[in-house]
């Protein structure tokens, strides 16, 4: 296993750039994860660092060596593609020894680690099919199977899961971070799904328009987003963000946003043009004593609780409110909303 | 209720009708060919417009002069030669010409691409001429390899096309999984897109072959030698002979369109079925 390093690379197709000045790096058996919205050069980056895709400008490096003049085979990673991309002229056991076999690997030790993958993802009664004769899920571990039976200085997962429906998508998944513990490989695996992103990465790469936005554990991504595009990005519910001032009055920190005034408490920022966040399940409902209204427009029920999309002053604000609350539309709120959980920022980027 | 149903009875009479017409028309020279090579010549003399065969009276006579006195074993083997080399060279080269046009980037690849086609618009009664010129020149034109080569020139174009398409329908992942896990460009052809474009491959062989099987033109004009005379040449040379006998051309063209007739039956599973279903989502 290596560990990885991309270094300012840059790639266009024609007008669009998918790639700007790209770096990174990647920790020996790291799990390491690209997340963003489709188009923002995740998958182009991948393609690059496996070595089917050529850079404009940058450098690819293993273990500190520059690795750009090499050819895939050279490079010696292991890819699992969106689309399976599974050989459909050969059976299971051949898609998955194919690349072992290729390397001029004996037969013998060809069939025992083929069987022990199998074995591993729990594929061993299917050896002898062919892809069409196999389910979505089936397909997805045999291509899974194909980069574990070799041992590569790098797995390349381009969102793999991406084609499961909602229960085996979390079931795989906890099914890849045991493998990952098992294998301690260095894993560079490519999402837009935020869940899978921090319920996997040991860090999470937030990607945006062929940018690096922020390169993070789980938590401090989710807790400390260091821009509104990540902010806006993580979350579900999205995070609620309102443009304004801040303000100093009476020894304490302000912002003033149209209609509504929050205090910072503590906290102490630099006055001037500012942008609030706040996620919807920060936001508490209180009393009358509670410092903001707002009048509730829809509520939305998403079982595990209801989400109210409000009027606060002109803009509109979501929070979260337990699932036997008795809110109805129309009816005026009283919110909180608490200095230690707010998150500002200034031109789009994190103040503090 | 009742006129539907008589609506329905009319239509499948009406298909039932021009099905067997159309049918007749196209089978009925072949079955007069097949059976006239099998008549006695005193009968064809006696009776020509019958259009029975009596199986007692089946006679092979025709056939073994064909082959043996006016010389068609040696126009098969001849025909056999050049169609078979013609193939081989057709595929090899297109295989490597149009995946180059799909999944390489040169410069001029899209002249090249779009190239191919406009060398097809030749018709071949154009380059006839000059081609025999500048053969005879060379002293080379009475031969089969530049026979061979004139072929190419006409079935090249149409492979490239038709692989081209088929090509550019496989998933591109699948040759980058096939780079991934350690392929050359070659091997990936090799091991991935050749077995994978197995129907294309075929359709493109057999094309290939009837062109060169069935070509006159070219053959008419460049071979004096009996020698190396192709069946479409012999059949000319043959019904073009004073002493004609209907039997012997009938015999002569049933050798000619059989081998064709077999290759076809024999290829057409292949022909249609796809082969990348469940590499792919699906």
């Amino acid at each position: 296993m290596a560990a990885l390093t991309v270094q300012s690379i840059s790639k266009r197709f024609g007008q669009v750039h998918a790639l700007r000045g790209v770096n990174l790096k990647v920790a020996d058996g790291e799990f390491c994860v690209l997340l963003g919205p489709s188009g923002c050069g995740k998958s182009t980056l991948l393609s690059i660092v496996a070595g089917l895709v050529a850079p404009d400008e940058g450098s690819v490096l293993f273990d500190g060596r520059p690795v750009d003049h090499l050819s895939p085979r050279e490079r010696d990673v292991a890819m699992v593609f969106q689309s399976y991309a599974l050989y459909p002229h050969m059976t299971v056991a051949e898609n998955m020894g194919f690349g072992l076999r290729m390397r001029r690997v004996p037969k013998a030790e060809i069939l025992r680690s083929v069987h022990g993958a199998a074995r591993l993802l729990g594929i061993e009664t299917l050896l002898n099919r062919k892809p069409r004769d196999l389910s979505g899920g089936q397909r997805q571990r045999v291509a899974m199977g194909r980069a574990i039976v070799r041992r590569p200085n790098l797995f390349l997962l381009d969102e793999p899961l991406s084609n499961l429906d909602a229960r085996l998508r979390a079931s795989v998944r906890l099914e890849l971070k045991r493998i990952h513990q098992q294998l301690q490989g260095t894993v560079v695996y490519v999402t837009h799904d935020q869940v899978e992103a921090l319920t996997l990465g040991d860090r999470v790469v937030v990607m945006g328009e062929g940018r690096i936005h922020q390169v993070d554990t789980p938590e401090s991504i989710y807790g400390r987003p260091q821009s509104t595009f990540v902010a806006r990005f993580i979350g579900s519910p999205e995070m609620n963000i309102f443009r304004g001032m801040i303000v100093h009055q009476d020894m304490q920190s302000w912002f003033r946003g149209p209609g509504f005034v929050v205090s910072l408490g503590q906290r102490s920022f630099q006055a001037g043009e500012a942008e609030l966040g706040v996620r919807p399940e920060d936001i508490r409902t209180g009393g009358p004593q509670a410092p903001l209204t707002s009048n509730v427009q829809l509520i939305s029920h998403v079982g595990s609780e209801k989400i109210v999309h409000a009027l606060l002053g002109d803009d509109p604000i979501t929070f979260c409110v337990p699932k036997d609350s008795q809110l109805k539309p129309d009816e005026r709120v009283h919110l909180e909303m608490p200095p230690e959980q707010l998150h500002l920022f200034r031109k789009g980027i994190r103040m503090d | 209720m009742r006129r539907e149903r008589i609506e329905k009875i009319l239509l499948i009479a009406a298909k039932a009708f021009g099905l067997l017409f159309f049918l007749a028309l196209v089978l009925f020279p072949f079955y007069w060919m097949i059976v006239s090579s099998f008549k006695p010549l005193e009968e064809i003399m006696l009776h020509p417009a019958n259009l029975g065969l009596n199986l007692a009276r089946i006679d092979f006579e025709a056939y073994r002069a064909v082959l043996f006195d006016h010389g068609f074993a040696g126009y098969i083997l001849n025909s056999a030669y050049v169609s078979l080399i013609t193939v081989v060279l057709t595929l090899g080269l297109s295989i490597a010409g149009a995946y180059a046009v799909t999944r390489l980037r040169f410069r001029g690849q899209n002249l090249m691409s779009t190239g191919i086609l406009a060398i097809y618009m030749f018709p071949a009664i154009v380059l006839v001429v000059p081609l025999y010129v500048i053969f005879s020149r060379l002293g080379q034109r009475d031969s089969l390899h530049v026979l061979i080569l004139v072929y190419l020139a006409q079935t090249l174009p149409v492979a490239l096309y038709m692989l081209r398409s088929y090509f550019r329908s496989l998933p591109v992942e699948l040759e980058y999984a096939g780079l991934t896990d350690g392929c050359t460009r070659w091997g990936v052809i090799w091991r991935i897109v050749i077995p994978l474009s197995a129907p294309a491959l075929a359709t493109a062989a057999l094309y290939t072959f009837m062109i060169a099987w069935n070509e006159f033109l070219f053959a008419f004009m460049f071979l004096d030698t009996p020698e190396k005379f192709t069946l479409s040449r012999g059949v000319v040379q043959l019904s073009s002979s004073v002493h004609l006998s209907k039997q012997l051309v009938m015999a002569a063209s049933v050798l000619v369109t059989f081998p064709i007739l077999l290759l076809f039956l024999f290829f057409e599973r292949h022909l249609v079925r796809g082969l990348t279903a469940g590499a792919m989502k699906g």
